[in-house]
């Protein structure tokens, strides 16, 4: 599984491992967590401090950082704002994220229900997808009761609450999503298109606040889960082969009556190509 | 822009770098660690006001506009004229059985559409076609075992652009010896891959033991 990500010690892995970890030992690709920081109080720029050091600096809402390759371990977050000359006066936090490695996350600092600066750790479904099929995550962070997810007009997720998560998998394509108080289909937010993308696991969050009436859909995207067709059966009638039917050192042929639909199988195309010459 | 993110990523782990290496002071006077001499001393920091942050972390706006999948540019139509091919592409998915989904008349191309596009940054564009059936007799794809290295292919797109292509090598596999996740491979340079069956043919179960694979590059 592993294989497919796109995993790596990348040059912001790296500098992440300076700044946040201290001492950098060589790291495998699945000794190190993923982390994300999505921005989701409107309103307000931050800073944020991980392990009291500065690492987003003027964070707009609406933003989403990363992601960050980390050592496993707790990381200390506080959310300041964004004039603060340190950590010690937090808006939000400090938190502690516990990461393990092998692991995605996203932290979310948003307001919950009732309108009140939070930040919650997700962690992100990064499971293997079959060929064809999507994943769509939905995250309730905004001030607002419980919501319904709508998906092409159907009810796809019932009594959201905030700060949890619906998870489906779907036959990927695009989809039409709304928001809707639970137990209605009025949207209050949408429908807006979504691309329920193949072989990616696609997170939408509804953030803001109901009253305030700055509800808005935030979209992460998280690629390199998918499976491949395993063949492509490209041909039926031997047309083109470079063996006859009854080539016994091409390949064991069973029978006669193989040969037999061999020979019929080209009798109707031989038929057909007569015809064709006809006209 | 992501390019420009990842330029000032590598300037930030570079400073990053270079400041815990200068700031590591001596730890004792009489150990027996070298000791830089005073010169090589890093100059004291000033009181800084405003914090900096220590790295660049990429950041993107999530807005729905903006941080979607983008949609696939939809390849249309494929012509090889030195073989005499030309011929319409279908976007297709998946077969009920796991395979890769074929038009059954083998005049008509098919395009993997969970993978990349000629206009993908990265990974194989797969186009496939019956060799034949026994409904419609040859196909164009049959003369894609005669093609030969530097062989121009050019794909048509939805957005009316062609795209050349040359020829880099032609295969001919057996069936459970093809490196599917190479073939339908995501990343590495944009390129295009064809695939259709040939070889010994199976007379009993029709089918091919082989499919023949072309591997091609963009013409710059």
């Amino acid at each position: 599984m592993h294989k497919s990500l796109k995993i790596g010690m990348t040059a912001g892995a790296l500098g992440a491992l300076v700044a946040l970890g201290g001492i950098a030992p060589a790291q495998a690709a699945e000794d190190v967590a993923k982390l994300s920081v999505l921005h989701g109080v409107p309103g307000l720029t931050v800073d944020v401090y991980v392990n009291n050091e500065l690492t987003l600096d003027d964070f707009k809402p609406g933003d989403l950082a990363g992601p960050l390759d980390l050592p496993a371990g707790t990381y200390t977050v506080a959310i300041t704002a964004s004039d603060a000359a340190d950590a010690s006066a937090p808006a939000i936090g400090p938190v502690d994220l516990p990461l393990e490695a092998g692991k995605n996350y996203t932290a979310v600092a948003h307001l919950d229900a009732d309108g009140k600066p939070t930040a919650t750790l997700f962690t992100n479904d990064i499971s293997q997808l079959a060929a064809g099929e999507g994943r769509l995550t939905v995250r309730h962070v905004a001030a607002a009761p419980a919501v319904d997810v709508l998906a092409n007009d159907a009810v796809a997720i019932t009594a959201l609450t905030n700060p949890n998560e619906s998870v489906l998998t779907l036959p990927a394509g695009t989809i039409s999503a709304a928001v809707a108080a639970t137990g209605t289909t009025d949207p209050v937010i949408g429908p807006a298109d979504v691309n329920v993308a193949e072989g990616t696991n696609t997170i939408v969050y509804a953030w803001g606040s109901l009253t305030d009436t700055n509800l808005a859909l935030a979209i992460q995207t998280i690629d390199g889960l998918h499976s491949n067709p395993d063949s492509i059966p490209a041909g039926e009638a031997g047309l083109v082969a470079t063996n006859q039917a009854n080539d016994s050192t091409g390949l064991m042929v069973g029978g006669f009556a193989a040969v037999l639909m061999g020979l019929v199988a080209a009798a109707v195309v031989g038929m057909r190509r007569l015809s064709g010459a006809r006209r | 822009m992501r390019a420009t993110a990842g330029t000032f990523t590598a300037l930030a782990v570079a400073l990053a770098l270079l400041v815990t290496g200068c700031s590591t002071a001596p730890s004792d006077a009489s150990s027996t660690t070298y000791v830089p001499p005073t010169s090589a001393s890093p100059a004291p920091t000033p009181a800084a006001p405003p914090p900096v942050a220590t790295v660049d972390v990429p950041t993107v706006s999530s807005a729905l506009d903006q941080n979607q999948v983008p949609l696939a540019l939809v390849p249309q139509r494929i012509r090889v004229d030195s073989l005499g091919i030309d011929m319409s592409i279908e976007s297709v998915g998946l077969a009920a059985d796991g395979a890769m989904e074929l038009p059954k008349d083998p005049s008509v191309a098919a395009w993997y559409r969970f993978g990349p596009s000629p206009a993908s940054a990265a990974g194989a564009t797969v186009v496939a076609a019956h060799v034949d059936s026994l409904v419609y007799d040859i196909g164009p794809f049959a003369e894609l075992a005669s093609a030969s290295a530097g062989t121009e292919i050019v794909v048509t797109t939805e957005d009316g652009q062609d795209r050349r292509y040359a020829v880099e090598s032609v295969q001919t596999v057996t069936k459970q010896d093809v490196p599917w996740d190479s073939i339908f491979d995501r990343s590495g340079p944009n390129r295009l891959t064809l695939v259709t069956c040939g070889g010994e043919f199976d007379y009993e179960a029709l089918r091919y033991l082989s499919n023949v694979i072309v591997s091609a590059n963009p013409i710059p």
